[in-house]
């Protein structure tokens, strides 16, 4: 998921950083226009480890592996929070561990963040209607999950598919993003899981946390 | 008298067509000749030790880093060699790819040549005390701006 260095050619990963800087800046913005934009530092702080140790977590998918991502669940639980808290990781893992890079920073932050800011929007359905149940937020931190990474797979493999170098068989290249796209699915029901039990969990023990969102 | 002359012509005719003719019963030298050729092997693996099967290599001659001097596939173990032309000394690019992901390795060929070297500079030791500060960073933080200001 986490697209490196010298893949992509530079013309892309210079529209990756504006379109970042964009994001990152309106969603300062809107953090600033809460009541207490501090209030969420603690939560965005201890989520951003989450989502940096998170790309660890391999879960073998037949002839591939995946890893975990969160970025629904860092949308859903942080609102405009998470984007810049998925920069942050994003930085750190390419620094330390080499997973993404610096010069697709910006690419990566843009198929990772923008879908966490879906997911926000997907989370905060269940405040409509009726009153607030337990059901409607497990299905809709379940569709959150769910959704933002498929989002960021689609993303992912739209971005590659569209820019394959000529040098490379381009039929190798595109079946094995394929490969890559199918090896995701258990993951997007993967990723909706743990987003549907984490957001009943806070529900249920310390509601004022999802307060915000 | 004629006789012997006789048996001298035919003598010399024999030693001329000795030398004329190679006849392969009686070539005993023997010429070797050799060439140092380098191969360099490449094993590509993903950052959890699955190999790259199948991945997609290109190689970049040093004089010409903007087109491809060779292209190829990795073996299912990851595997793939080349022999590179050390009339062209420099940095030799080779660069690991499939579905998005991949790498550079620069190897230097000629004076500075290294026998081995890869990417990924960190050792797992390093790397898990590097998220270990960074683990702590965030959680300091975290408990920085939740403390209770005192009245």
């Amino acid at each position: 998921m986490h697209i490196p260095d010298g893949i992509l050619p530079g013309p892309v990963t210079a529209a990756g950083y504006a379109a970042t800087a964009v994001v990152t800046w309106y969603s300062v913005r809107k953090i600033n226009q809460k009541e207490n934009p501090r209030q969420d530092i603690p939560k965005a702080s201890l989520l951003t480890a989450a989502f940096f140790v998170a790309s660890w977590i391999h879960i073998p998918v037949p002839p591939t592996s995946v890893h975990l991502v969160l970025n629904g669940l860092l949308g859903a639980v942080l609102g405009y929070f998470a984007f810049p808290a998925i920069l942050i990781g994003l930085f750190f893992q390419a620094v330390m561990f080499q997973h993404g890079g610096l010069t697709t920073l910006g690419v990566n932050a843009v198929i990772m963040g923008l879908p966490a800011i879906i997911a926000h929007y997907i989370f905060r359905i269940r405040r409509f209607g009726n009153q607030e149940s337990r059901r409607k937020t497990g299905i809709f931190g379940f569709l959150s999950g769910a959704v933002a990474i498929g989002i960021s797979v689609a993303m992912f493999v739209l971005i590659l598919l569209t820019n394959i170098p000529a040098d490379l068989d381009i039929g190798t290249e595109r079946a094995a993003l394929y490969t890559l796209a199918i090896a995701h699915l258990p993951l997007i029901a993967i990723e909706g899981v743990i987003t549907l039990l984490l957001a009943v969990f806070l529900q249920r023990v310390r509601p004022r946390i999802l307060d915000g969102v | 008298m004629h006789m012997k002359w006789r048996i001298i012509t035919c003598i010399i005719f024999i030693l001329i067509l000795d030398l004329v003719l190679p006849i392969k019963a009686l070539a005993h030298g023997v010429k070797i000749e050799y060439t140092v050729n380098m191969a360099i092997e490449i094993i590509a693996a993903y950052d959890n030790g699955e190999p790259m099967g199948g991945a997609q290599v290109t190689v970049y001659a040093p004089d010409e880093p903007s087109s491809p001097w060779l292209t190829g596939v990795c073996d299912d173990r990851g595997y793939f060699s080349f022999i590179p032309d050390t009339s062209k000394p420099g940095t030799w690019d080779v660069q690991v790819r499939q579905a998005g992901h991949g790498d550079i390795v620069h190897i230097p060929i000629g004076e500075d040549m290294v026998v081995t070297g890869g990417t990924g500079g960190y050792t797992a030791l390093q790397i898990v005390l590097m998220a270990a500060c960074f683990i702590w960073g965030s959680v300091g933080t975290a408990l920085y701006f939740s403390r209770r200001r005192r009245a």
